[in-house]
């Protein structure tokens, strides 16, 4: 087997803080600009510079262009034939918040009840988590997490993915409020032998709740308003935020008419709604656009859900929102498996996405959905120096490895716990 | 008649005259009953049997048999029953019944996180199963019951036959006359046939939990019956060291072949499992209950030669009417409904005999309605009455005493007014000469106009209608008052009538009277108090009543008949194509390499040519490759697709008896997603809930064929073992704990004593085999043990072995073990540590198969790395990459493609491990895996290069046929839409009768199975609650 044994040797001379320690510094602020030269700019926002500069100063980017002059003291690295494309964003995941889903005692993603708006769930983001550096890795530098649930969730938080503890990992909390809307099939299956009929019922009367839960946040904002609450309903209280249009709606709904159901009540008290998860939302692009509905589409690999659908469905929804003018970005709902989230926007170009949609899935659109369009999600002068620097194209596996990273001008270090036991078990001596 | 007998049968008697029987072992209590049974019937039109009628003929019937059909005269002393107008037929026999058996206890069985029942509470000599019942024999609990006799003879039914419907071997069932009577009198007939199922019912034991499971142990079951009878009486001297057991459940099995028996299917798939399964034992006296899918597989099913009883209810109409709702009907749901009605008629075209049954019909009033729409998508009523009488009474084994009105057989009549096979009505069923009437055969009709002369006024009394359906009005000019308070008994009205909506005072006016002739004569009771008597006379009959307008039946078609029938499924058996490939890339996956500008040749289903610019042989299809790959087809070693009801048979610790082969589903939609992703080839192992599983099943990934077309044709025998977390149900919740073993130590005992008892029992048999012919007849023959087969099949290098497994610990256990018992792991499947003990995988011989870049998910996976097949690899081990999952099975090129991005694996070799590497795993080298001449034709065009994520499969081929096609599939697609608009649009247009259903059940999907899904997935399916569901829907 032609093995390319020195590959990981390259890789941990080129970062800037090699450790072979068994867990993983963050990476220090930035004390030095830092030119990087001659690479190809996947901006995200003024689409392909060839053959450009990008210069770091005090963690943002100071300067885009050729033949960029080296202040005195920076750092200059020699990116030609590199892609630069700014930190990736996932958005709507658990990284974090579960270490190992099977064991129960490394999971805070759940809380019982299903009014939970006031939780929020940064406060258990595990900056430890040897989970984080894999992800990494791959190109992420933030992730949006929120907690799960039924009905209201509770509060996402968007995080950067190289930190000592949740406190300097917060890019910004409480992003929106996630509400897990009830189910609207009718769908039976020979396990679950419930009557359409039944199903039907018991969807109205969960959705019923969920419109109840709105009716008494409103009440509660309307009273304190005019200064009539006797107490703080913490529940409540978390909602003013929402009802006031400064915070959005993340409504995890993938069935059409839970969609259609979401928009109803998001016009009913004039919300900022995202959807998350949206597998039907292709077949509703235009309203959503119209509406002007953000969609965080996490179905990328999507394997079809009813009998009929063709089984490229999922993989062709990209295509289909970006032609209607709907806002999307791509992610994975799970926590490892985000790493694979920008293989998963590659597989979209194959399917209609030109690579600079693609781009913007994961970064700028996924970054203006978060509320943070003006700090991160592009290679833009003035935003967070927060850059990935690949060998080749970073969708395709064929050519994506990721030489460095810089969260807010930070080096991060790229090493991870699969690859610490891959540098261990390379030195087992042959048995 | 008995006081004992009027007690059970005042009852019952309504409109029924029942002559007594001779009671022939009871004392007489108090006067004998004489009373004579000569009967009549005359001016009938007689269906002596199907095809055969006699007009104006007359039967005569002594004591409950037919004594004369034909045009004598009615000798002296038999009552005459005039049937003038009437059709006679033959009683109906219904083949699948549970009648005077009480039904099994409503016991649940276990349900997923309940507690586990790992034993049967023995009694007696039953089985050690719980859901085998075979030494029950139903005629010994049979009391009849007129309530219920009532509701089969209103449809014409005089006869069935019978057993509780409870378990997998259900009993000896019985055949009974529905007429009044000790129970005694009334069996027709002792032995019948066994009763079965794959459904466990009531049995609370854990065992078997999977179809693969209930068809193990039915192979087991009947393999111990054949066993029993030569053992039995004998000592079992090899084996247990102790007399051969009493066991009345395999006792009882010792005849099947005499007693026969009737297995009762849940669909198409189904019916032809059974049909293999008995002819593994040579079981030719089998009927089967049929489904009413039977039309989608007709052609297998005839080659069957089995008789199916048939239900004849239909399902419900998918829901429609909500738009959004839509979405969750399928095409297959709505197909099924429209072509449920044709399945009698397809089924008699075709030649498969079959017996008509009111099983599984909601209400049996349902029936007529259900045959007459039969009737109307082509059956004949020829065929219609032979499945009522003469098949049956042939299944049931009385073709001499039942099915005809002929000289000699039972006087079970039915008397329709009118042709029952067209409009005609069901007046009454004689059973053995006892009459029960629905309805009078020559009814009073009151139907007409009456003159009224009311205090001077003169009105008009119209009636209309006869029966419970009598009505009226009492008519003045054009003012009139309905009639209220109708009441008809016999010659016998009564009425009352507000006379102030008649214009005719005020008050309310009373009628009773008799009509005799055209003279209705009686009285009016005044609303003054007066009575006043009156004389009226029917003028005319009024124009009879429309009957409700009949609903028009749209007998036309649109759906189309695909296999399998679903979306997605082909219309034609596709055919191998001769084909030019002109100019791709070939990665051959074998010494050749990749391949630029080059020309494959595809003959007879194999590779014949490999080259560059090769010429086309004549008669070739030409397909333009340029700027396309060409690989072989992708293989997967781990996959659960295809799979039906239940993926694990995880209710003992080695269930190695289990085969996924028998429960194959070519019907899994997984099958033709993954040929979209350039699937050809899965080995579709057992899950991994114990130490040993089940036998696995190599199968091409061939859309639209049978089960057995499935298979992979001679691959090797493999099986699934599996270690950790899953194995010691450290995640099953607090309720199993009690299983051995719970711990990975306790895992390498298990498994070591089971091959210690394989190596026993293969002593066992070759012990016997030793013996003289003499010593032979002395003792107990060996007992066959499916489970220990087959390990001796892996301890004699005929079985390979595929081993769940994570850890390190566990993977060095397993390689000690194997080496110490005399085996060989053949491949480590998962294997996430597997870079951890690389050297000693390589030194057993072993081989490996990952996941690309799972982990987290659980404790056991926590070391695992994305570098495993490169670090494997290295020092070694013949690596691949696995699907485990339907999702991943359409882009394991994206999987293999993660190496080359992980630690650089050459390109080569990262699809080597989807190709030629899993091949070898699978032992099928030298047919698939490489793009070599002479080997089978099985690959895949893709877009791109086939690791880019941006590669696509364009078309995937197998045996040279082109089993997807990237635009067929979109073609198809589309097709699909418009079908199901065309179906829903019939759904909005017909009549609420058509869309009700009547108790027919629709499949449904597995759900995707994955390694630790476990749970009683054959309660789920079978359960009471889901034909409660069924029952209800609507």
């Amino acid at each position: 087997m032609k093995f390319q044994k020195s590959i990981f040797a390259l890789l941990l001379a080129a970062v800037a803080l090699p450790t072979l320690a068994n867990d993983i510094v963050p990476g220090a602020k930035q004390s030095a600009p830092i030119l990087l030269k001659g690479g190809t700019l996947h901006t995200a926002s003024q689409g392909v510079l060839e053959n450009s500069d990008l210069l770091m100063v005090d963690g943002k980017i100071a300067a885009i262009g050729s033949n960029l002059t080296a202040p005195a003291d920076a750092k200059v690295i020699d990116v030609t034939g590199k892609h630069l494309y700014p930190g990736l964003i996932a958005l709507a995941n658990q990284l974090g918040l579960i270490e190992i889903e099977a064991v129960r005692a490394t999971d805070d993603t759940n809380e019982v009840t299903d009014t939970n708006p006031d939780l929020r769930a940064r406060i258990a983001y595990n900056a430890d988590s040897e989970v984080i550096p894999t992800v990494r890795a791959n190109g992420f530098s933030y992730s949006l997490v929120y907690p799960k649930g039924s009905a209201l969730m509770g509060q996402s938080s968007l995080m950067q993915l190289d930190a000592w503890n949740w406190q300097d990992a917060t890019v910004a909390d409480g992003v929106g409020l996630h509400i897990n809307w009830p189910s609207a099939s009718v769908a039976g299956n020979w396990w679950n032998k419930k009557k359409a009929e039944d199903l039907a019922k018991e969807n109205a009367k969960r959705l019923q709740q969920v419109k109840d839960y709105f009716v008494q946040a409103k009440a509660y904002v309307d009273a304190e308003a005019a200064g009539l609450n006797k107490g703080v309903d913490s529940r409540w209280q978390a909602m003013i935020p929402v009802f006031k249009g400064e915070r959005p709606l993340f409504v995890h709904a993938d069935d059409i008419r839970q969609i259609k159901q979401a928009m109803l009540l998001a016009k009913e008290y004039q919300l900022k709604l995202v959807i998350v998860g949206g597998r039907d939302s292709w077949r509703m692009a235009d309203e959503l656009a119209a509406a002007k509905v953000a969609v965080i589409f996490t179905a990328p690999y999507g394997i079809p859900e009813r009998d009929d659908e063709a089984n490229n469905t999922a993989f062709k929804t990209p295509a289909l929102l970006q032609k209607a003018g709907v806002q999307f970005a791509l992610s994975l709902d799970g926590y490892w498996d985000t790493r694979n989230v920008v293989f998963g926007a590659g597989q979209a170009i194959s399917y209609g996405l030109t690579p600079e949609q693609a781009l913007a899935s994961v970064t700028i659109n996924a970054a203006t959905i978060a509320g943070v369009e003006s700090q991160i999600g592009s290679l833009d002068v003035g935003k967070a120096a927060s850059v990935v620097v690949s060998d080749g194209d970073i969708f395709d596996y064929l050519t994506h490895k990721i030489r460095y990273m810089w969260i807010d001008g930070r080096a991060v270090d790229l090493n991870n716990r699969n690859q610490q036991l891959h540098d261990k078990y390379k030195q087992r001596p042959a048995g | 008649m008995t006081p004992f007998r009027l007690s059970l049968l005042s009852a019952a008697i309504v409109c029924s005259i029942a002559p007594s029987f001779a009671d022939q072992t009871s004392p007489v209590y108090g006067i004998r009953d004489k009373t004579p049974n000569l009967l009549a019937f005359t001016n009938a039109t007689v269906h002596t049997e199907p095809g055969k009628t006699l007009e104006n003929a007359t039967v005569l019937v002594v004591d409950g048999k037919i004594s004369a059909v034909g045009s004598s005269a009615v000798p002296a002393g038999y009552r005459k029953i005039d049937a003038t107008g009437h059709h006679l037929y033959a009683g109906f026999i219904d083949a699948y019944s549970n009648y005077g058996v009480e039904k099994a206890a409503d016991e649940k069985a276990f349900e997923f996180g309940g507690k586990p029942v790992y034993q049967n509470s023995r009694k007696g000599g039953n089985a050690s199963n719980g859901a085998i019942h075979a030494e029950q024999q139903w005629v010994n609990s049979f009391v009849p019951s007129a309530e219920d006799a009532k509701t089969y003879q209103q449809q014409g039914f005089t006869a069935v036959q019978s057993a509780r419907l409870d378990g997998i071997f259900r009993g000896q069932s019985f055949v009974a006359s529905l007429a009044n009577g000790m129970p005694g009198e009334l069996i027709l007939k002792a032995n019948g046939p066994q009763f079965m199922a794959f459904g466990k019912g009531s049995s609370k034991q854990s065992y078997p939990s999977s179809l693969m499971g209930s068809i193990a142990l039915i192979r087991q079951t009947l393999s111990d019956a054949n066993w029993y009878r030569a053992a039995y009486g004998k000592q079992d001297q090899l084996q247990s060291r102790q007399p051969v057991e009493f066991n009345a459940a395999l006792s009882a099995l010792t005849n099947l072949e005499q007693s026969g028996l009737v297995f009762e299917t849940s669909d198409d798939r189904a019916l032809l499992r059974v049909d293999s399964l008995l002819k593994e034992f040579n079981v030719k006296n089998a009927a089967l209950l049929g489904s009413g899918y039977e039309y989608s597989r007709v052609a297998d099913i005839k080659n069957t030669g089995r008789t199916v009883i048939v239900p004849v209810a239909y399902p419900a109409a998918p829901a429609v009417a909500n738009i959004d709702d839509q979405l969750d009907v399928s095409l297959a749901d709505l197909r099924h409904w429209e072509r449920a009605p044709t399945n009698l008629a397809v089924m008699a075209k075709a030649g498969v005999p079959f017996a008509l049954t009111t099983h599984a019909l909601e209400k049996k009033d349902q029936f007529w309605p259900n045959l007459r729409l039969a009737m109307k998508h082509g059956l004949t009523a020829e065929q219609a009455l032979a499945g009522l009488t003469t098949v049956p009474a042939k299944l049931v084994g009385l073709p001499e005493q039942l099915g005809k009105i002929a000289v000699g057989y039972q006087a079970d009549l039915v008397i329709a007014k009118g042709d029952l096979f067209a409009e005609g009505e069901i007046v009454a069923t004689w059973t053995r000469g006892q009459e029960q009437q629905f309805k009078p055969l020559q009814p009073v009709e009151f139907a007409g106009t009456y003159a009224v002369d009311l205090a001077g006024k003169a009105l008009t009394l119209e009636l209309s209608g006869t029966g419970d359906k009598l009505s009226g009005k009492l008519k003045q000019a054009d003012k009139h008052s309905e009639l209220k308070n109708v009441s008809q008994k016999q010659q016998q009205l009564q009425f009352t009538v507000d006379l102030a909506a008649a214009n005719a005072g005020t008050g309310v006016l009373q009628f009773q009277g008799v009509l005799d002739g055209n003279l209705l004569s009686g009285q009016w009771l005044l609303p003054s108090g007066q009575t006043q008597k009156v004389m009226l006379s029917k003028q005319a009959a009024t124009a009879k009543a429309l009957d409700k307008k009949a609903d028009v039946v749209d007998t036309k078609l649109v759906s189309m008949l695909t296999f399998p029938n679903r979306a997605f499924g082909t219309q034609l058996a596709q055919g191998r194509q001769n084909a030019h490939i002109k100019n791709a890339t070939v990665w051959t996956s074998d010494k050749a390499g990749k391949l630029e500008n080059t020309d494959v040749i595809v003959k007879d289903g194999k590779f014949s040519k490999i080259g560059q610019n090769l010429s086309t042989p004549s008669g070739y299809q030409v397909i333009d490759a340029t700027g396309m790959h060409l690989t072989a087809g992708i293989i997967d070693e781990h996959s659960h697709i295809a799979i039906e009801a239940g993926v694990n048979e995880g209710t003992d610790a080695v269930t190695s008896e289990v085969q996924i082969g028998d429960v194959l589903n070519p019907e899994d939609i997984n099958i033709y997603r993954g040929l979209a992703g350039g699937t050809t080839t899965a080995q579709l192992l057992h899950g991994s809930a114990n130490p040993i599983g089940g036998q696995a099943q190599v199968i091409q990934l061939r859309w639209g064929v049978t089960p057995e077309q499935l298979k992979f044709k001679d691959a090797p025998p493999s099986i699934k073992f599996a270690l950790g977390e899953n194995v010691k149900q450290a995640n099953w919740g607090e309720d199993f704990t009690s299983r051995y073993p719970q711990s990975r130590i306790g895992v390498e005992t298990t498994i070591r004593d089971a091959f210690q008892a394989a190596k026993e029992y293969k002593a066992a048999f070759a012990a016997y085999d030793d013996l003289s012919r003499g010593n032979k007849d002395k003792v107990a023959p060996p007992r066959r043990d499916f489970r220990l087969q087959a390990l001796v099949e892996i301890l004699d290098k005929q079985r390979y072995v595929h081993t769940h497994s994570y850890v390190a610990s566990e993977i060095l256990m397993l390689i000690h073990l194997a080496d110490e018992v005399g085996f060989k792991i053949h491949t480590f499947t998962h294997i996430l540590e597997g870079y951890k003990v690389a050297d000693e995988m390589a030194k057993h011989g072993a081989s490996a198969s990952s996941f690309a870049d799972w982990w987290a998910y659980k404790m056991e996976v926590q070391d695992a790395i994305p570098t495993n097949t490169c670090l494997m690899a290295d020092r070694g081990v013949m690596v691949s990459i696995n699907s485990d999952s339907p999702d991943l099975q359409r882009r394991l090129n994206q999987e293999a493609a993660k190496s080359v991005k992980y630690c650089g694996m050459s390109e080569i070799d990262a699809l080597n491990m989807v190709t030629i590497n899993p091949a070898k795993q699978l032992n099928i080298q030298d047919k698939v895996g490489s793009v070599t001449e002479g080997k089978q034709a099985d690959f895949v065009l893709w877009t791109h290069h086939p690791l880019s994520v941006y590669a696509q499969a364009k078309q995937t081929w197998i045996d040279g046929i082109r089993y997807y096609d990237q635009e067929r599939d979109a073609q198809v697609a589309a097709q699909v839409v418009a079908e199901k608009q065309l179906l829903m649009q019939k759904v909005l247009g017909a009549a609420d009768s058509a869309k009700k259903g009547s108790g027919g059940a629709v499949k449904k999907d597995d759900p995707i199975w994955h390694c630790e899904d476990n749970g009683d997935w054959l309660h789920a399916k079978f359960s009471q609650d889901q034909v409660q569901h069924q029952h209800s829907a609507h």
